[in-house]
C-alpha cells in the first residue's frame, strides 16, 4: 500500500477538495469504514479518501492529481458487486460516482437514454415508462446498483436469456482516460462502431480500464404481452431436465430461473409468496412479447414441463399474482437471514446441459465441508448461484466455505464452463482465473489493460491472479488470500 | 526462401504463389503468397515464419470483404482459413456451436437448420463468407434489426497472435464475466489483431414460420414514417429495410421506394403483425403489401450496390435511426447535383444505411460526392467508412473515418498486441 504521511494526506485533501469543493472529501476513518467493502464483506480495505465528483472534468482533474503523485484509484457506485471489484485493494483514492445521477437526455425516436454512471439501474426503468419503455438489464440488485457499476462488471439479471447482458445494450461511453485524465468518447449514438469495438471491450472491465462518465444506452418497448409460468418438481434433476426440454422445444422464454427447496422455505418464511414448500424445485418462467401466440407458447412451456416430470404448473392469474412470484425469486437472497446468520454466494457458469450433474456434485461439496447451501439462479442461462450458509462465529467454518466456493468453481470450469456469469472476478476470483485461461490468454489480457491503464493506478491488484500458480484445491486447510498476506485487506 | 520454408510447415500443395495469387490481390498488391494451413499448430508455425522473415500476414477467409480497408501499408503473405472448416461442437441442448474459421457460413446453417437451430446472422453471400471472415469484418444482414450484430452472438475464441501464441478469450457459455471480453475486442478487427481460428457463438431455434414483404410508397419520405410507426408499434419484425426507387428493383420490385419488413416466430405471431402492418401503412400512403421469397434476404444488404451495374463508390453511413431518410434524400441529392445517379439501401431500424454511385463520372467528382456523404453521416450523428473504391478514389478520400481520440487508444492496442506490425498492416483505422 502507498503509504501517505500525514502531511502528504492533508494536502492531496486540500488539492481533492479544491476540484470537487466542500463537502466532497471524506478522509476521517470513521466515514472511511462505511466504504470498506462492497456487497461481499469476506473482503475489507481501506481508502485514504472517499471523493464525491460532480462532473466529468471533476474526475479528471482527480485522476491526473493521483497520477501526479502516484497513488491509486478505484471508481465506486452504490457497492451492490459481490467480488471485491471496489475495494481500494492499495489503498488511495476512491472517486464514488453517486453524485453524477442525472439522466441526462432521453431520445424516444431512436431508443436511447443517455445517463451519468451513478444512476441507479430501475431509476432509469421509471423514468421512462410513462412513455411505455424500460432498461432492460435488470440485476437482482437493480432497485440500488448504478449503470456504471453494471457497466464495470456487465451485469446480467433474470431476464438476460432473451435480452442480453449490460453489454448488448451500450451503445457508447463517456471515459475519463487513466493516465492523462483525457476525456473520450468511445462508441457513440449510432449501432455501429467505428474501428475497434471499444465500448464492448471496455464493459466488463472492472474498472481497470478507467473511469465512466456518461452512458449511451438502448432503451426498449415495454413487451405487450407478459406470461409467468410456475412449475413445481419432487426430485431437482426433474426441474433441471426441464430447462433443456424448454430449449429443445423452440421457445427462448424471457427468464428460467430456478429456486430450490431450502430457498423455497427461507422465502415462504420470510415472505408468503406461494411457492409449496414440499416441493425439491421450482422454475418460475416468463415468456413475453406479443400477446398472438402467449397461449401456445406457455401451453408448449407446461407440455416441456410435465414430460420432465412436473407435479403441477401453474399460470400467474393476474399481475399482482406475477409479482408476487417474482417477489419470491428476487428476495431470495434476503430470505437466507431468516435460517442462517451468513451466506456467501457463488457466482458460476456452466452449459445448461450439465444442470443435472453439477447441481449434485455442488451438493456433495458443500456437504462434504458440512454446510448446507440454497440454490436460486439463472438456470436458463447455466448461471449458478448456490448460496452457502454459514455461521461467521464458529471457528473454521468460513474457511470452509472459501474452500468449498473454490472446488465449485473448479467444477464449473471442468465442464466446459466459467467461473463468473455476472459478478465479476474482481478480488474474489482473481486467483481462480487459471482455472480457466491460460498463462497466454491472461498475458494478452494484461497487455489489453496496459493500453488503456499503462500506469497501473486505475484499480491494481484485481481480475489478475496474484499469484504464479494457482490456488490448490483440495483437503488442505485455508490459507489466507495474498492480498491479506500483504495487508491489503482483511477476511472476516 | 520464405517459399520454402512454408512449404515444409503446411506442404506444397497448399502455398500457392505466381500466377495462382491472382485471386489475393489487394489494391494492386501482388502476396509473395498464399498458404493454407490445416491445423493451429501450422497457423502458429506460419505466422512465426513470416514474423521471422519480415513479411506482414493477411488473414482470409471467403475473401468477401477485401476490398473494405486502405492501401496495405506492405506486402506480405496471405494465410488463408479454409482447410479449417470444422463444425468442432454443437450441443443443441447449449445452444452454442463452436465453429473452425474457414467454415462458411451457409454450410455451417444448413448443419444447424437440420437441427432445428440458426446462427441468427444474415450477412451477404454467405455461400463464400466464412465463420471467421463474419467475425473480423463484423458482417451482418437485415436480420441484426432483431438479432443483433456478431457482438451480441459471438461468446468465445480463439485466435493466433502476431507472436504466435493460441489465446483463448470468452468461453463456451452464454452468459460470462470472467476477464476481459476479448471476442468483442476481434469483433471487427480485420485481421489486425491475430488470426481468428474459431469461434463460439450463442445460437437460436429456428422459428416454425418466416415471412418477408414489401410494401411500395409514391415518396421514400413516408417510407421513413412507415419505419418509424413500425417502431414504435408493438410489431416485433425481425427486418425493416427501406430500398429507395434505384435500389427496389434489385430486389425484385418496381421503381418505387419500398418498406420491406420481415417476421418469424410461430405462424400466428407473423399472421397477426402481417394484418397490422398492413393497416399501419395503408393509412401512410404504403401499397401492395408483397411477399418476398426469403431468398430476398440476403439481398437485402447488398441492394443498395447490386442496383448500380459497376458502381464508382460504395459508401456504409452509420446514422441515428430516425436520421435514415433524410440521409438517403440528401445522399441522393448531392450525387444528382453533380448530374450523377445513386442508389440508397438501409437496415432503417438500425441507421446502417448504404449508399452506390454510378461509375460514369470522373474521379474528381466521385470524391466530391463522397466527401459529402460523409458530411452527411457526421451530421446524422454517425459516421461513413468507403466500403468500394477505386484506388484512384481511395487516395483522396479516407476509406475510415476519423475515430477521434479513440484511434489513439486503439493505435496503443495495435501497439500492445501486434508491436511488429505483421498482422494485416495500414489497412484499418487510424493507420492500423
Amino acid at each position: 500500500m502507498v503509504s501517505l504521511d500525514p502531511e502528504r494526506k492533508s494536502s492531496l485533501r486540500r488539492e481533492l477538495l479544491s476540484i470537487v469543493g466542500q463537502g466532497g472529501v471524506l478522509s476521517d476513518p470513521d466515514e472511511l469504514l462505511v466504504y470498506e467493502s462492497d456487497g461481499l464483506t469476506l473482503f475489507r480495505a481501506l481508502a485514504d479518501f472517499i471523493v464525491f465528483p460532480t462532473a466529468a472534468e471533476h474526475v479528471a482533474a482527480i485522476v491526473r492529481l493521483a497520477n501526479r503523485e502516484g497513488v491509486p484509484f478505484v471508481a465506486r457506485g452504490a457497492g451492490t458487486g459481490l467480488s471485491g471489484g471496489c475495494l481500494p485493494a492499495e489503498g488511495g483514492i476512491v472517486i464514488s460516482l453517486m453524485r453524477m445521477n442525472r439522466v441526462l437526455e432521453v431520445d424516444y425516436d431512436n431508443q436511447l437514454a443517455v445517463v451519468e454512471p451513478g444512476l441507479v439501474n430501475l431509476h432509469l426503468s421509471w423514468a421512462v415508462g410513462p412513455r411505455g419503455f424500460y432498461y432492460a438489464p435488470d440485476p437482482s440488485s437493480q432497485q440500488a446498483c448504478t449503470i456504471g457499476g453494471n457497466i464495470a462488471n456487465n451485469s446480467g439479471g433474470p431476464h438476460t436469456l432473451k435480452y442480453g447482458v449490460t453489454v448488448n445494450h451500450v451503445l457508447g461511453l463517456e471515459v475519463v482516460m487513466p493516465d492523462d485524465g483525457s476525456i473520450v468518447w468511445l462508441g457513440g449514438r449510432t449501432r455501429d462502431p467505428l474501428g475497434y469495438d471499444l465500448t464492448g471491450l471496455f464493459v466488463g472491465s472492472e474498472g481497470t480500464f478507467g473511469i465512466v462518465t456518461k452512458i449511451v444506452v438502448r432503451i426498449l418497448r415495454k413487451p405487450q404481452a407478459v406470461r409467468t409460468v410456475l412449475a413445481v418438481f419432487e426430485r431437482i434433476e426433474q426441474a433441471s431436465a426441464a430447462v433443456s426440454a424448454i430449449i429443445a422445444r423452440g421457445l427462448v422464454p424471457a427468464a428460467v430461473e430456478m429456486i430450490d427447496q431450502l430457498t423455497i422455505q427461507a422465502v415462504e418464511d420470510a415472505f408468503g409468496c406461494g411457492y409449496p414448500r414440499d416441493a425439491a424445485a421450482a422454475l418460475l418462467i416468463e415468456v413475453d412479447g406479443l400477446r398472438a401466440g402467449m397461449d401456445t407458447q406457455a401451453a408448449r412451456i407446461g407440455e416441456a414441463c410435465r414430460e420432465a416430470g412436473a407435479r403441477e404448473v401453474r399460470t400467474a392469474a393476474d399481475e399482482a399474482e406475477r409479482q408476487l412470484l417474482w417477489k419470491g425469486r428476487k428476495s431470495a437472497f434476503g430470505a437466507y437471514g431468516r435460517v442462517s446468520p451468513a451466506y456467501m454466494v457463488m457466482d458460476g457458469v456452466i452449459p445448461r446441459t450439465k444442470l443435472p450433474y453439477v447441481l449434485g456434485r455442488v451438493n456433495e461439496i458443500v456437504a462434504a465441508h458440512g454446510l448446507r447451501v440454497g440454490n436460486v439462479f439463472h438456470a436458463g442461462d447455466g448461471n449458478l448461484h448456490p448460496n452457502i450458509l454459514y455461521d461467521p462465529r464458529k471457528a473454521g467454518e468460513e474457511a470452509r466455505v472459501v474452500q468449498a466456493g473454490a472446488e465449485i468453481m473448479k467444477v464449473c470450469a471442468e465442464v466446459g464452463g466459467s467461473i463468473s456469469g455476472e459478478h465479476g472476478i474482481g478480488l474474489e476470483k482473481a486467483d481462480f482465473m487459471p482455472f480457466i485461461f491460460s498463462a497466454a490468454d491472461l498475458t494478452f489480457m494484461q497487455r489489453v489493460k496496459t493500453a488503456f491503464n499503462p500506469t497501473n493506478l486505475c484499480n491494481p491488484g484485481k481480475v489478475f491472479p496474484t499469484k504464479k500458480s494457482c490456488v490448490e484445491v483440495g483437503p488442505v486447510a485455508y490459507r489466507p488470500h495474498a492480498i491479506e498476506e500483504q495487508g491489503l485487506a482483511q477476511r472476516f | 526462401m520464405l517459399l520454402d520454408k512454408l512449404r515444409s510447415v503446411v506442404g506444397a500443395a497448399h502455398v500457392l504463389s505466381g500466377v495462382e495469387l491472382s485471386p489475393f490481390v489487394v489494391e494492386g498488391q501482388t502476396p509473395t503468397a498464399a498458404v493454407f494451413p490445416g491445423t493451429i499448430d501450422e497457423v502458429v508455425a506460419v505466422v512465426r515464419e513470416a514474423a521471422a522473415a519480415g513479411a506482414a500476414v493477411v488473414p482470409w477467409g471467403g475473401g468477401t470483404a477485401v476490398s473494405v480497408g486502405a492501401q496495405p501499408s506492405r506486402a506480405g503473405i496471405v494465410l488463408g482459413l479454409r482447410r479449417l472448416a470444422r463444425l468442432l461442437e454443437h450441443e443443441p441442448g447449449d445452444l452454442t456451436a463452436t465453429v473452425e474459421a474457414g467454415l462458411t457460413l451457409a454450410a455451417l446453417q444448413s448443419t444447424l437448420r437440420g437441427r432445428g437451430q440458426w446462427l441468427s446472422l444474415d450477412p451477404a453471400e454467405p455461400e463464400r463468407a466464412t465463420v471467421g471472415g463474419i467475425v473480423a469484418a463484423n458482417a451482418a444482414g437485415a436480420r441484426r434489426h432483431l438479432y443483433g450484430t456478431v457482438r451480441d452472438l459471438l461468446i468465445g475464441i480463439t485466435v493466433v497472435t502476431a507472436e504466435g501464441a493460441v489465446v483463448r478469450g470468452g468461453g463456451k457459455v452464454v452468459k460470462n464475466v470472467a476477464g476481459y471480453d476479448l471476442p468483442k475486442l476481434f469483433v471487427g478487427s480485420r485481421g489486425t489483431l491475430g488470426i481468428i481460428v474459431d469461434a463460439t457463438f450463442k445460437l437460436r431455434p429456428a422459428p416454425d414460420d418466416e415471412r418477408l414483404v414489401a410494401v411500395r410508397f409514391d415518396r421514400l419520405k413516408d417510407c421513413g414514417a412507415a419505419a418509424r410507426s413500425v417502431l414504435a408499434s408493438d410489431l416485433l419484425p425481425n427486418t425493416l429495410d427501406i430500398a429507395d426507387a434505384t435500389a427496389a428493383p434489385a430486389l425484385g420490385l418496381p421503381g418505387d421506394p419500398a418498406l420491406v419488413v420481415g417476421f418469424d416466430g410461430l405462424r400466428e405471431q407473423v399472421d397477426w403483425q402481417i394484418g397490422e402492418l398492413t393497416s399501419l401503412v395503408a393509412t401512410l400512403g404504403g401499397r401492395d403489401v408483397t411477399p418476398l421469397p426469403s431468398a430476398a434476404w440476403s439481398r437485402l444488404t447488398t441492394a443498395a450496390r447490386d442496383a448500380i451495374a459497376a458502381p464508382a463508390a460504395v459508401m456504409s453511413l452509420s446514422v441515428l435511426p430516425a436520421l435514415v431518410v433524410e440521409t438517403m434524400e440528401q445522399g441522393a441529392q448531392a450525387a444528382r447535383q453533380r448530374g450523377l445517379t445513386s442508389a440508397w439501401a438501409a437496415h432503417a431500424g438500425v441507421g446502417a444505411v448504404t449508399g452506390a454511385l454510378l461509375a460514369e463520372a470522373e474521379a474528381a467528382v466521385v470524391v466530391a460526392v463522397l466527401d459529402e456523404w460523409r458530411t452527411i453521416a457526421r451530421g446524422g450523428g454517425g459516421h461513413a467508412s468507403l466500403t468500394w473504391a477505386s484506388l484512384a478514389v481511395k487516395s483522396q478520400v479516407p476509406v475510415w473515418d476519423d475515430p477521434g481520440a479513440a484511434g489513439r487508444i486503439m493505435q496503443r492496442i495495435k501497439a500492445q498486441l501486434d508491436p511488429g506490425n505483421v498482422l494485416n498492416p495500414g489497412r484499418f483505422v487510424a493507420g492500423i
